[in-house]
């Protein structure tokens, strides 16, 4: 059978697969975002002076520490921390969403500590002189201000859980990874070849539309006085 | 002196940063009257950044205390005192992603001002810092030049009109030219406003010219020397301050002197006074009544010498500077309509200034 023929008999499976992947992968980044920009927030506050040394070294640490946690753990091979899992929580959704989850993180932690600390510190010690308070600094001027690179951070780690979410399915997770692995596994049988292709495809697709989004996003959220 | 008429006072306020044993302020006694400009002067690191951040309190001190308007602001909310007080740095620090008028607008925001009430307001510090506010109240801080942005960093601190303004050399990073016209109009603002303020600069052109008063901070946080431009230039109180001040103090001394605060030597503009012999210069005016040409010097050739002229609200630095500009040995010194008020001789320069009282 060629690719054409099988993605006509199969068409319905093919599209909701798609949309299953993207929702997949949407929900896992949004989780990690959220996580990692809220870890982020709490750690780089950015004195200009650092009068309060405890707040500081509490603080360092927590980043360091976080920032090398999720770093390592981008170093273990997906297929393994999948099945690392089963153990705790089991086949299915749960245990696809978590692991996911957590590849999503250092990318955007690392891109929010950098864009939180990048800001210009005479920004920063202007708004501590006219009575800005610590939070309301960090939200109002801060947070805005890196905004463009925490985004990026997010459009970054939505194309590389594209990728990592198609092994999902060895944990019986959503998604495209159900038809490429099927495929893969009968690799020669008569279907397996369009399987892949059209997996592989398709997965392009997402990332395409996740391209067009993220250019969307930008457009809306970023601050008229910082666009490029 | 009583109490309320001093804005700013420094009680053996003293700041030793964690970590070092030398204090980078040294136990600081200073008083700073209402509406007066005092300009913190030294060498770098000589502590007048850590003074100046004391006064609201970016700094906590080590000790000693800070009362402002008379009450004691030591140990208020740092946050709520600071909205109370302008603040403005050298590098402009504002927000590049608030309008300007917003940039303006945000501590009567924190305040709980109403929208129009802030609109207009910024529309009314934009005027006063000389921008026009139909161009550059809905611009972003990037689209304006350093010297525009550091004008919306004044109107930002002028914004909730707070008694006090302390500034960091906020016109330290500004080409001369520029740096010039912006005191210029610090000094015209500052007779509207009237601010009592505290003003970092490194540059004792600028200290003298702006300040009522100068505070010379000494290596190590030592106040050497607090006292009026002229004093500090004339009597330093000590050999780092002499050294400091450094040769010259007597030509800046002339940046100092107002005309309008000398005894100017007579002019006249008639005709009929051609011939004088008492000494008197007789000018060729326009139709306006404005001094053109000579038309008699005393023992001097008239037509040879070129009219030069100098505003009354100049120093006796710019009459000299005209007077060489000029290659002339007499300059007359004309009001704002542009009519001859008397005369200034280059002989006077050397023969000692006559000065009338300072009126205030
Ligand atoms: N946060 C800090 N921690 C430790 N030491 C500091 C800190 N800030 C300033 N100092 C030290 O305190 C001293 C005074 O610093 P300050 O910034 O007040 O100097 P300054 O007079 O403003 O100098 P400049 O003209 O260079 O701006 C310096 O020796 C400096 O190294
Ligand atoms: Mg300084």
């Amino acid at each position: 059978m060629n690719v054409f023929q099988y993605f006509a008999e199969n068409s319905t499976q093919i599209i909701n697969l798609t949309i299953q992947h993207a929702q997949f992968v949407f929900y896992c980044v949004a989780i990690g975002s959220i996580i990692s920009i809220a870890i982020g927030l709490l750690v780089s506050t950015g004195e200009p002076n650092p009068n309060r040394f405890s707040f500081d070294w509490w603080a360092t640490g927590i980043r360091e520490g976080s920032l090398l946690i999720t770093a390592a753990v981008l170093t273990i091979p997906s297929l393994a921390l999948f099945v690392l899992f089963l153990p705790i929580t089991g086949l299915g959704v749960t245990t696809a969403i978590i692991v996911l989850t957590i590849y999503t993180l250092y990318t955007v932690l690392r891109n929010t500590v950098a864009g939180l600390t990048a800001v210009d510190r005479s920004v920063l010690e202007s708004a501590r002189g006219l009575g800005y308070g610590r939070v309301r600094r960090l939200l109002t001027i801060q947070l805005p201000l890196a905004w463009p690179v925490i985004l990026n951070g997010i459009r970054v780690t939505t194309l590389i859980s594209i990728s990592i979410a198609v092994v999902a399915s060895i944990v019986q997770g959503p998604g495209l990874g159900k038809l490429l692995l099927t495929g893969i596994t009968r690799i020669g049988a008569s279907n397996a070849f369009p399987q892949v292709l059209i997996g592989t495809v398709m997965c392009l697709v997402v990332a395409a539309f996740f391209e067009i989004i993220f250019a969307i996003v930008q457009r809306l959220t970023i601050p008229r006085g910082i666009r490029v | 002196m009583s109490e309320t008429e001093n804005m700013i006072v420094l009680e053996a306020v003293e700041k030793v940063y964690p970590g070092s044993t030398a204090p980078a302020v040294e136990r600081l006694d200073m008083t700073i009257p209402k509406g007066e400009i005092v300009m913190l002067i030294g060498p770098s690191g000589c502590g007048k950044t850590t003074t100046l951040k004391m006064v609201n309190r970016l700094i906590e001190p080590t000790s000693g205390r800070i009362i402002l308007d008379g009450e004691d602001v030591t140990d208020v909310n740092g946050d709520l005192l600071r909205r109370k007080i302008g603040y403005v740095i050298q590098q402009g620090g504002l927000f590049p992603h608030f309008s300007i008028a917003d940039n303006i607008g945000v501590v009567p925001k924190m305040l709980g001002w109403d929208k129009n009430k802030i609109r207009e307001r910024a529309d009314e510090l934009l005027h006063l810092v000389g921008l026009e506010p139909s161009t550059y109240r809905d611009r972003y801080p990037r689209q304006l030049s350093g010297g525009q942005q550091q004008r919306v960093g004044v109107a930002r601190a002028l914004a909730a009109d707070p008694p006090v303004m302390l500034m960091d050399e906020p016109f330290g990073a500004i080409d001369p030219i520029t740096r010039d016209r912006l005191q210029d109009e610090f000094l015209e603002i500052q007779r509207t406003v009237g601010k009592t303020i505290c003003f970092v600069t490194h540059d004792l052109q600028e200290a003298v010219k702006l300040g009522d008063r100068i505070a010379v901070f000494a290596t190590g946080g030592r106040l050497a020397q607090y006292d009026d431009p002229d004093t500090v230039l004339t009597h330093p109180a000590d050999d780092f301050v002499s050294d400091f001040v450094g040769g010259g103090a007597a030509v800046r001394r002339l940046s100092l002197l107002e005309l309008s605060r000398l005894e100017l030597h007579p002019v006249e503009t008639d005709v009929a006074a051609v011939g004088n012999q008492n000494g008197t210069p007789v000018a060729e005016v326009d139709g306006a009544g404005r001094p053109v040409s000579w038309r008699h010097l005393p023992d001097r050739d008239a037509a040879g010498t070129a009219l030069v002229t100098v505003p009354l609200s100049g120093t006796v630095y710019d009459a000299v500077d005209v007077m060489l500009d000029g290659s002339a040995s007499l300059v007359a010194v004309v009001d704002d309509e542009g009519l001859p008020q008397g005369v200034l001789h280059w002989n006077d320069l050397v023969a000692g200034l006559k000065t009338r009282e300072r009126e205030r």
